[in-house]
Order: structure tokens, then C-alpha cells, then sequence
């Protein structure tokens, strides 16, 4: 480390992987992206790590009217984009608007605002088209980011992919798709960042990004992409206090698809079966040291609404019953073609595990059979009903229980069991459930205890028909050079680049 | 007819014959990436985007058109200079290949010229000791660095000097807390007209690694071409002639037998410069070099057509342009040649 040359600046430097295409918030849609935007930018509103909603731009919490119609927030008067041009209720609405037109994860917003209004300068009012509960959360999407009406004049229908000007703590003065560099901005409204500036770097593989934390050269390293023994070897140094590790909320879910309307899995028994038979203990064991937690939810227990215990545990002797029952074992073994994304070493290790696991606890029930599948393919054939079993994992755009279950079970034209179009066709399973889908929108338009009793109660007829396998959390992580103060999360799973800062 | 005729009747021949190949190359760059599994429009939407959603983006793209007319479009675009815009970074192709394409040929330039310094010096001082102990060392390290998995090598050299060592930087190409001066993209040239001292020590210290271990690991092709054309060349008559009539063993290595020798290993030399501009994958992978084997990948990976397509033609042409360069050179340096 001592042959590493000296700093030339007080700048951060903090690595990442995922070279950024885009930083217009319209188009942004990868993990590096929107971690820039949370730093250069402000939502309406964010979550503070312990999940509390905390006003941002906003001034107050929103005032929802008594048919959950009409979302009234006001803003605050004393902020100022980076090129000078005042915040207000008209440039929010401009920034709404165009997202709503060109934003390529428009459809996050699920066609649920329905007008932008500006009753005055500074209050904001939303026209919903059915009440929503979630759309709250909705608006600490940093895909929200409001940006300058001035700076993107010309850039109303198109995106802007190599500037950004916004009105967070710091602002863009240099950007590359694989560097970028970003100044305190003088005028920021609230707390000022508490370092000189950030270089952020993009380096393509986990080996170098662990091997440029490990050798000084970063200060910071946030990934999500870091592989499992990696992984491991930071948090081992962490405990050795030679690096400071941080852990964000959990928000990524890993499980298992299966493709319910056809044989075999077109059987519950079967669907039941697998999820007993899956040892999550063991593969969070031995494909990450404990490091992802078993999950038996698809909504993260870190959000509400999540019981958390929803699919039942390992229990090989209800799986081999099970599978007696569906006409399997005593010498006929259903064999079962599982899929993994090939270029994600963990699903891979995850497979292996549960594979030799069935060979030891039911050897003469279940076997798997695996395919190393490239992730882009696997998508792609998703909802061609291409994949028996899959494993994938999935991160809602924003913090709440309907940004997970809605893309998994919501089914727009069903029979019976089985949804023809939808989101669980999308998905791979074609699985719904008689009053699934109406059940998960009266769940968007309740509130407190009730919404609460909605989604466990969704989430209990979707571990009855197992159509999906939790399998593990990945708990967001970072990790900085004992010279830094450990970084801090926020509540969306997103470092605040801003407050970290040297304890020297 | 003279030899000089002959010779500018074959350029003329390999040069008309490019723009055959090229279309040959692309058409099958573009079928391939067709029929691939795999949509652009998941890349840039997230496969749970809705099919209206979908559709209203493919049909931005062009993606919604015949094939026939993608393939028509795409070949009048090729022809006019215009390789279309990039899916993802909605950025012309040519834009962003004249970014990446610099970082690489800095790249394959400093490798080769390590491959060929190491390699030729490998060679010949193993067929200066001829079956000997030496002799046998340079076989294993001809075979031995051409064998190697390029990735676990760089691998171990990253986990080694950069780690470890901490004596180079584990990826990249410029010190991250710098910005790299403005130019032509080729950051060592740019550091020294701009006086750039600072540029210059950080460009050199990221490429060292990277330039060392494909240098290296080419090397090999060098060694064992050299020592067996010098060796075959040693045996000749008129290298007997030139001993029979006196000469020291040095003047006859070094002006008879060397020059001949060296022909071979001059063609080897010119296919390795070509296949690298697109092959040093791996390397630049693992190092993460931003060149244009590691945009490749990434387009690949995100079906980007455009970008795909406008990396295999460049490059395809950049192989074309230095085998006929070679063949040239060689003929020019070579009277035996006949076309």
C-alpha cells in the first residue's frame, strides 16, 4: 500500500460497479445511476433508514382527501437548482410531466396520476385515478428527482443522458460513463455534504472492486455486485475493524418461479412440495455465509406489511407426503429442470446447494435438473413459459409492499388457477388465485391496520399456491476505509454520499 | 509482368475485396444478433415493463420492422458512414466507438510491443543455446504463456501487484481522482503534448498491468515462431554458405539468418495487432480498461444491436486494413514472394 501514489485532493473517492448510461431521471434505471441521482438530486419526499417517510423538497407529508382522489403537497420555498432556476410547484410539475411522457419506467406509476396541478407557487396537487396508499412511497422513487425547467427546456420530450441539474447537496461537474465528479453545491437548502466532493469510478468486475478496497486506492465501495466469498472476506475485515461496513435496508428478494399451468407444477402438491423441500437455512449457509438472510415473504420484512413467515419452513417429511400424494417417489423421482442465471455466481451456488440437498433428503422424490442460462435469455423467455423452475430476484422501484407483490401476482385475464395476461404471466408462473388480483387493489386502497391485514392476507394465498419460492434477502451493503466515518443508508436502500466524511 | 505490377495488382485485389468481406461480416453480425434469445427493449425497460410500453419503444427503435427492412436500413446506414445510435446510451455508434477504440489500440500497441520484446528475446536466446537447458526453458515458455487462461493469469497478476503489492492500480485507466486530459483519447499522447506530468505517471501506472500481463501472455507466439524459423533458417544452404565462407557466427545469425527468420514472425505479428483491437477481451474485462472489447460485452449483454453491429465492422476493418498493411510490408522486405 505504501507504493500507492498520494492524493492530489480531498475528493472521496467512492467505486461502483455498472458503467451509467443515463443520469436523466426518466431514463435512469440502474443501481449506479440512481445512487448518482439520490446524491445531485432530492425526491419529494425519502425514508429515513428506520423506514420513517420524511419530507424533502416537500414541506409537510402530504394531505390526502377523503376519497383518496387527490394528494395535495406543499413545497418548500428555499430551494434552488444548480443553474439558479428557483424550485417550485411549477418546476416539480414540469419535471412530473415529463416523466409521465418520455420516462421509460413510466409505467412504475401505473397510470395512477392522472393530472398535475400547481394551485400555487408552492403546492402541488396530484389527481389520482383510483386511491392509492402506496403512491406515497411512490414519491421517494429517485426516478422522481425533480430537474431544472431552464436546463432541460429543450430536453421537455427527449432525454438529457450526460448532464444533470437538479437541486441535491452536490452538483455535476464532470461526467464519463465509467467517472464522475461532483462538487458541494453552495446554495443547497439543507445540510451541507460533509466531504470536499466525490470522484465516482466504475470498475467492471468484482474481483477489482474488492481488490481496490482492499489495496487503499478506493474510499468507499458500494455494490451490490461484489461475489459471495468477497463478500465475506470484507465483512471479515470489517470485524477486524481494517475496513467499516454498513448494512442498508434489505430490499432485493431472491426466490424461485415455478411455472404453474403446466405439468407438473400445474399441481399444487408439487408447488407445495418444493417450497418444503428447500433448505433455506443451508443455502444461506453455504452460498453466503449467512450473509442474505432465509426470506419466507416476497414482500421484504424491512417494509411493512411483510409478516415475514408467510411460506412454510423445510419440512422434507410434508414434502415427501406431498409428493406421494401427487404420484411421485418409491422409485419414480420427478426430476425437475431448474434455470439460473449463469453471470450471477450466487443463483449458480444456490442451485448446486439445493440440487445436492434433494439428492441427500429426498433422493428417491425430486431431483433437479440445472441450466446455466445468461440473464438477458432468461428474461427474455420469461413470460414464453419457457422455464419449469427459475431462480431470479427482484428489488421494487420504490420502498412498499405493492412494488413487490403487484409485479408478481397482479394478472389482468385469468382462468381459475391461471392468469393468461398480466404480471404473473410476465413473471413466469401464469399463477393467480380466484380474487388475487382485486384483493391486491383494495390492499392499494386501504390504509394503516387494514392495509396491513390486506397484504398478509394476499401474501398467505400466495404461499398456499406456491407458485413463487422466497428464497433470500440481499441486504444492501457498504464499505469504507477506516479513516471514514461508516457510511450511512437511507430507507431506500441508497448511501448518503453526502454525509460521508473523514474522522482523521 | 514486374514484380512491383504484381504487387499493386494484389493490394488493388485484397482492397477491392474488403467491402465484400465487411458485408459478409455484418450481415452475419446482424442475423446472429437477431436470432439470438434476448430483447433490447428489456434491457432499457426491465423485463416487467408492459407490453403496450414495450411495443411503443420498439417501434421507436425501428425494432418493430420487417427484418428485411432493418437489414436494408442498417446496410445504407453502413454504407453512408452512419452506424446508427446506441439502444442504451441513445448516443451515435461512431461516437462512442471513437471514445473506446483509442483506450484499446493504446492497449494492443504497448502489449505488443512487450509481446515482441519478451517474446523475440525468449526465441533467441533459446536457439542460441540449441537443445540445450535454454533451449527447453523457451519451448516451456512458448507453450506455457500461450496456454495459460488469459483471465485466471490477470487474475493472479491484479490479486498480486495491485493487492497484495499495492505497487499498481487493480483497474481503470487514469487515477480516479484526476481527470484525464482532453484529446485525441489516447490519454499517454494526450498527457505529453499537454505537458501533463502527473496525467502522464498515472496513465503509464494503469496501463503497466494490463499491457504486461496480454504482453506477456502473447509472447509465447512470438518465442516459439521465432525459434523455429531461426532454427530452420540456421540449417539453410545459404547460411552453410555464408559460414563455409568465413563469416563469424554472429554476422551470420544477425545478417543472414535473422532478417529471414524474422519475416514469419513479422505476419504473426500483424494478425496478433488485429485480433487485439477486438480480443483482449478478457484482459480488459478483468482490468476494467474501457476499450472496445469491454464496450462489446457490455452491448452484447444488453442486445444492443447498433452498438454490436458498428464494433464488429470497425474492427473488422481495422483486421482487414493491417493484413493488407502486412502482406505488403512483407512483400516489400521479401523478393521470394510471388502473388
Amino acid at each position: 500500500m505504501a507504493c500507492q501514489p498520494s492524493r492530489t485532493s480531498d475528493r472521496l473517492i467512492v467505486a461502483s460497479a455498472g458503467r451509467i448510461s443515463s443520469l436523466d431521471p426518466a431514463r435512469a434505471n440502474t443501481f449506479g445511476a440512481l445512487q448518482l441521482l439520490s446524491a445531485i438530486g432530492d425526491t419529494l419526499y425519502r425514508r429515513s433508514a428506520n423506514g420513517e417517510l420524511q419530507p424533502s423538497l416537500a414541506s409537510a407529508l402530504p394531505e390526502i382527501s377523503e376519497d383518496g382522489r387527490t394528494v395535495t403537497i406543499p413545497l418548500r420555498d428555499d430551494v434552488v437548482f444548480h443553474d439558479g432556476t428557483r424550485f417550485d410547484a411549477e418546476a416539480m410539475a414540469f419535471s412530473l410531466r415529463r416523466f409521465l411522457r418520455i420516462g421509460r419506467l413510466n409505467y412504475i406509476v401505473g397510470g395512477r396520476i392522472t393530472a398535475v396541478e400547481t394551485p400555487k407557487p408552492f403546492l402541488l396537487r396530484l389527481r389520482l385515478s383510483r386511491p392509492s396508499t402506496s403512491l406515497v412511497n411512490l414519491l421517494t422513487a429517485t426516478n422522481l428527482t425533480p430537474v431544472s425547467p431552464t436546463a432541460y427546456s429543450d430536453y421537455e420530450n427527449r432525454a438529457l443522458n450526460d448532464r444533470f441539474v437538479g437541486t441535491g447537496p452536490y452538483r455535476l461537474t464532470n461526467f464519463r460513463a465509467v467517472q464522475q465528479r461532483l462538487e458541494p453545491f453552495e446554495e443547497y437548502w439543507g445540510e451541507p455534504p460533509r466531504n470536499a466532493g466525490l470522484d465516482l469510478i466504475y470498475l467492471s468486475n468484482s474481483t477489482a472492486l474488492f481488490g481496490a478496497m482492499r489495496s487503499g486506492e478506493v474510499d468507499v465501495l458500494l455494490s451490490d455486485a461484489i461475489d459471495e466469498d468477497q463478500r465475506l472476506a470484507l465483512n471479515r475485515m470489517a470485524e477486524n475493524d481494517q475496513l467499516r461496513e454498513a448494512q442498508g435496508p434489505a430490499l432485493v428478494i431472491g426466490y424461485v418461479t415455478l411455472l404453474s399451468n403446466t405439468p407438473p407444477f400445474q399441481d399444487p402438491r408439487v408447488r407445495r412440495a418444493m417450497a418444503l423441500s428447500l433448505n433455506r437455512e443451508l443455502i444461506s449457509r453455504r452460498v453466503s455465509h449467512g450473509l442474505r438472510p432465509p426470506l419466507r415473504s416476497l414482500v421484504p420484512p424491512a417494509l411493512p406489511g411483510a409478516d415475514g413467515v408467510s411460506w412454510p419452513s423445510f419440512n422434507i417429511a410434508k414434502a415427501r407426503t406431498l409428493l406421494l400424494d401427487a404420484g411421485y417417489c418409491n422409485g419414480r423421482v420427478l426430476t425437475v429442470p431448474f434455470t439460473y442465471r449463469s453471470n450471477v455466481p450466487a443463483d449458480r451456488l444456490m442451485a448446486l446447494t439445493w440440487q445436492t440437498q434433494l439428492q441427500r433428503d429426498l433422493p428417491d422424490c425430486l431431483a433437479l435438473n440445472l441450466n446455466g442460462m445468461e440473464s438477458t435469455t432468461v428474461y427474455r423467455q420469461l413470460g414464453d413459459g419457457t422455464f419449469p423452475a427459475v431462480m431470479l430476484d427482484w428489488r421494487g422501484p420504490y420502498p412498499d409492499p405493492e412494488a413487490y407483490l403487484a409485479p408478481l401476482l397482479s394478472c389482468k385475464v385469468s382462468k381459475g388457477f391461471i392468469c393468461e395476461r398480466g404480471e404473473a404471466a410476465i413473471s413466469g408462473s401464469f399463477w393467480t388465485a380466484p380474487g388475487l388480483d382485486e384483493a391486491l387493489k383494495r390492499s392499494d386502497r386501504s390504509r394503516g391496520r387494514k392495509r396491513l391485514d390486506d397484504l398478509e392476507a394476499i401474501e398467505a394465498v400466495a404461499a398456499e399456491g406456491a407458485a413463487y419460492i422466497p428464497v433470500w434477502l440481499v441486504t444492501a451493503r457498504a464499505w469504507s476505509q477506516t479513516t471514514l466515518a461508516t457510511p450511512e443508508f437511507d430507507g431506500n436502500g441508497q448511501v448518503r454520499l453526502a454525509q460521508l466524511k473523514e474522522v482523521r | 509482368m514486374s514484380r512491383g505490377r504484381e504487387l499493386l495488382r494484389y493490394v488493388s485485389t485484397r482492397l477491392a475485396l474488403a467491402p465484400v468481406m465487411l458485408w459478409l461480416i455484418s450481415s452475419l453480425v446482424f442475423l446472429l444478433l437477431r436470432v439470438a434469445p434476448g430483447d433490447p427493449v428489456d434491457a432499457v425497460l426491465g423485463s416487467r415493463a408492459p407490453e403496450a410500453v414495450k411495443a411503443e419503444l420498439r417501434a421507436q427503435l425501428g425494432l418493430d420492422q420487417s427484418l428485411g427492412k432493418q437489414y436494408f436500413d442498417f446496410l445504407w446506414g453502413l454504407v453512408h458512414g452512419d452506424l446508427g445510435m446506441a439502444l442504451i446510451d441513445e448516443k451515435p455508434v461512431t461516437e462512442i466507438i471513437s471514445r473506446a477504440l483509442p483506450a484499446s489500440l493504446e492497449l494492443s500497441v504497448t502489449a505488443l510491443v512487450v509481446a515482441a520484446v519478451v517474446g523475440l528475446s525468449v526465441g533467441f536466446t533459446a536457439i542460441a543455446r540449441s537443445e540445450g537447458r535454454l533451449d527447453l526453458a523457451g519451448r516451456f515458455y512458448g507453450i506455457g504463456t500461450y496456454a495459460l487462461p488469459p483471465f485466471w493469469v490477470a487474475m493472479l497478476a491484479q490479486l498480486l501487484f495491485a493487492v497484495m503489492l499495492g505497487w499498481l492500480p487493480v483497474g481503470g485507466r487514469f487515477p480516479p481522482g484526476m481527470l484525464p486530459p482532453e484529446g485525441s483519447g489516447f490519454l499517454i499522447a494526450d498527457s505529453l503534448f499537454s505537458g501533463n506530468w502527473q496525467a502522464l505517471q498515472g496513465s503509464l501506472r494503469h496501463l503497466v498491468l494490463p499491457a504486461c500481463t496480454l504482453g506477456l501472455l502473447l509472447s509465447g507466439v512470438f518465442t516459439n515462431a521465432l525459434r523455429l524459423n531461426l532454427n530452420r533458417t540456421l540449417r539453410s544452404d545459404y547460411v552453410e554458405a555464408a559460414r563455409s565462407r568465413g563469416l563469424n557466427e554472429t554476422q551470420v545469425v544477425l545478417r543472414h539468418a535473422l532478417p529471414n527468420a524474422l519475416l514469419p514472425v513479422l505476419t504473426i505479428a500483424g494478425i496478433t495487432v488485429a485480433s487485439l483491437i477486438g480480443g483482449a477481451l478478457l484482459i480488459e474485462v478483468t482490468f476494467s480498461w474501457p476499450g472496445i472489447a469491454l464496450r462489446l460485452q457490455e452491448s452484447i449483454n444488453q442486445r444492443d444491436y447498433p452498438v454490436v453491429q458498428g464494433i464488429v465492422v470497425v474492427v473488422a476493418s481495422l483486421v482487414v486494413l493491417v493484413s493488407v498493411a502486412v502482406d505488403l510490408l512483407v512483400a516489400l522486405l521479401d523478393p521470394r514472394v510471388r502473388y
